[in-house]
């Protein structure tokens, strides 16, 4: 059977309709419930921190510059690689900020921190305090934090539910929640530190904290949540990813294990030092395994939806076979076919061309596929940089 | 593969058209809101309300109930100890002998005792205990900026059972009076805060300046 152009096309807009890949996100939703829940929540938990910020920062004010500046360096760097490794069907920037926000101050301040303290203390009533101290973090913040952060899946798909159409998605915006959630906390975490020793020696007693927090959240919220919110959209189905309870279920408790696992690790391997470091470096190991599998599982679906935008391309001869495989495929992938030009330069031209041709599928979906003059500009990019003719522009 | 001789058809030149994100569909709306949009959100809100409301009252409602028996005594990170008063219950903190899995003791512990509450905190501290009791001074201030609980005398001292002497001062507040203790201990500070309503009487008073005396670090004598 003959596949003709109008095929192709077709698949291309079924792929961008399933994707939702290139649709822009409005924030302001006055007839969307979830609008004014979002608002009312992360309104709320701005005004705690920032209360809490207010009435601290006369006694901490060294402390707290020093937290916030780390950890805004630390939170653009996570930034750039989380943006980094989507770069297939992406998401738009806009929704990525609603998650960071949902993460740092509702799922914080109005859920889990109040959580926590109860639970916490509800342990420590009922076995003891001893027993509250070692076990009590790891049998209580799994549940709420996980469970705070996840819960803003749910707003961001009634928020945006155009957008947000894979496990993917789910993978991307739950680590933007959990980065939003980490970077809070940690900030937090050091102006209690930074009060630890009467509010004496701050900067030596936060930047500890600071530089712990900083090594260890490499494996921690972002990793956990990015995991729970690709098991909650497997868990839910979207028009892009089919129900799949199973895996779902499965998806949601790992991270719910780990944390657990994190977050009791004093008491499991309270044998000696050598155990607990050997613990630790084990379950940052592990987590970072389960992610990047969980990252390939996922990712799968949007290379599709790469190959079905960009295939009526290569029908029309704007790319080739071997760019287009490059583009839908992996990291090895993609190296592959850059390491298949001899000369140096011609490699470095092949990457430009690649990075054109993404700009061209970003134009497409962003077209819905049509042919604008943005989308004719996109793909002469592709031509001129394959021609090795300087830009005018 | 596609056949370019059968098919010279080309993507349309326009974008089809898609409904602005704040448009619902007529049968939809509830009130003028994406109906589908409220179980999502209630759900959350569902959650919101067991995390913030339903935890936090049913731990209000369960009482402690991890009483000071005679002869226990509360160990602190760095050996430092202090002997609560029997019947006041311990709110946070652990009895020395009862250490945790990881074999460090908290920093802080509290007993309480109806409304009189009793708290030890400990930290490393570079000086004696006038300049802490001035660093939980300044601390407390910044924290408070002038309103609220207020260290409110001159300092005095105070000598423990051990023979370590410490500063003191009372404190005040609106509704609250109560005294802060400070010890260093070879370079480990202690504060003792108890606070309390204003009209507390003399004997809670004794009680607070009894563990107060208490604490203790080993290898201190008299100073």
């Amino acid at each position: 059977m003959t596949t003709t152009l109008a095929d192709l096309d077709r698949a291309r807009d079924i792929a961008l309709d399933l994707s939702g890949w290139g649709r822009r996100f409005t924030f302001y939703q006055p007839r969307n419930f979830a609008f004014w829940g979002y608002l009312v929540l992360v309104g709320t938990g701005m005004f705690v921190f920032a209360s809490s910020i207010t009435l601290k920062y006369d006694a901490y004010g060294p402390a707290i510059a020093l937290a916030v500046t780390s950890f805004a360096i630390y939170a653009a760097l996570f930034w750039w690689f989380t943006q980094h490794i989507d770069h297939y069907a992406k998401l738009p920037a806009k929704l990525m900020v609603v998650a960071f926000l949902w993460g740092g101050f509702a799922a914080t301040w109005v859920m889990a921190a109040n959580a926590n303290d109860s639970i916490l203390a509800l342990y420590a009533k009922s076995f003891g305090q001893s027993w509250a101290l070692n076990w009590g973090a790891g049998l209580s913040a799994p549940f709420t934090e996980e469970i705070a952060k996840g819960s803003g899946l749910l707003l961001l798909i009634a928020l945006a539910p155009r957008q947000v159409r894979t496990a993917f998605d789910g993978l991307i915006l739950g680590a933007f929640i959990g980065l939003g959630f980490q970077i809070i906390e940690d900030i937090a975490y050091a102006m209690t530190s930074a009060g630890s020793q009467f509010g004496a020696n701050q900067i030596g007693a936060s930047i500890g904290t600071i530089f712990l927090r900083m090594v260890s959240g490499v494996a921690a919220h972002i990793v956990y949540s990015a995991i729970f919110c690709a098991g909650l959209i497997y868990l839910l189905g979207r028009p892009a990813e089919p129900r799949r309870v199973g895996r779902g279920l499965l998806l949601v408790a790992t991270p719910i294990l780990l944390h657990g696992t994190w977050d009791s690790l004093a008491a499991i391997g309270s044998r000696s030092a050598l155990t607990l470091v050997g613990l630790l470096i084990a379950v940052i190991v592990i987590a970072l395994v389960i992610v990047v599998r969980v990252y390939e599982l996922t990712v799968r679906r949007e290379r599709d939806f790469v190959r079905d935008v960009m295939t009526p391309e290569e029908a029309r001869n704007v790319i080739t076979a071997a760019e287009l495989d490059a583009m839908a495929g992996n990291r090895k992938a993609r190296k592959a076919y850059r390491k298949a030009s001899r000369k140096r330069r011609e490699r470095k031209r092949t990457r430009y061309v690649l990075n054109a041709a993404y700009d061209l599928a970003d134009e497409l979906a962003a077209a819905r596929g049509a042919d604008t003059d943005r989308v004719r500009f996109a793909r002469a990019e592709v031509g001129r940089i394959r021609a090795g003719v300087p830009s005018s522009w | 593969m596609p056949d370019p001789e059968t098919d010279k058809s080309s993507p349309a030149s326009a974008p089809r058209f898609e409904p602005d994100a704040g448009w619902v569909p007529a049968d939809e709306r509830l009130f003028g809101v994406d109906r589908r949009t409220i179980a999502p959100t209630l759900a959350v809100f569902a959650l919101v309300i067991v995390m913030s409301v339903v935890l936090p009252v049913v731990n209000a409602k369960v009482p402690y109930a991890d009483i000071v028996k005679a002869g226990d005594v509360v160990e602190l990170q760095g050996d430092v100890t202090f002997v609560p008063e029997t019947g006041w219950g311990i709110t946070s903190g652990v009895r020395a002998g009862n250490a945790p899995l990881s074999g460090e003791y908290p920093a802080t512990a509290t007993v309480e005792d109806t409304a009189v509450k009793f708290t030890v905190h400990t930290a490393p501290f570079d000086g004696d205990a006038n300049k802490l009791l001035d660093q939980i001074e300044t601390t407390s201030e910044a924290l408070n900026h002038g309103r609220g609980v207020q260290l409110a005398s001159a300092h005095t001292t105070v000598v423990t059972d051990q023979g370590k002497q410490g500063a003191t001062a009372r404190i005040t507040g609106p509704r609250t009076a109560g005294v802060v203790a400070a010890f260093v201990f070879n370079g480990r500070g202690v504060e003792a805060v108890a606070t309390g309503p204003s009209d507390t009487g003399p004997e809670p008073t004794a009680a607070v300046f009894r563990m107060i005396r208490s604490i203790s670090h080993p290898g201190e004598g008299k100073q």
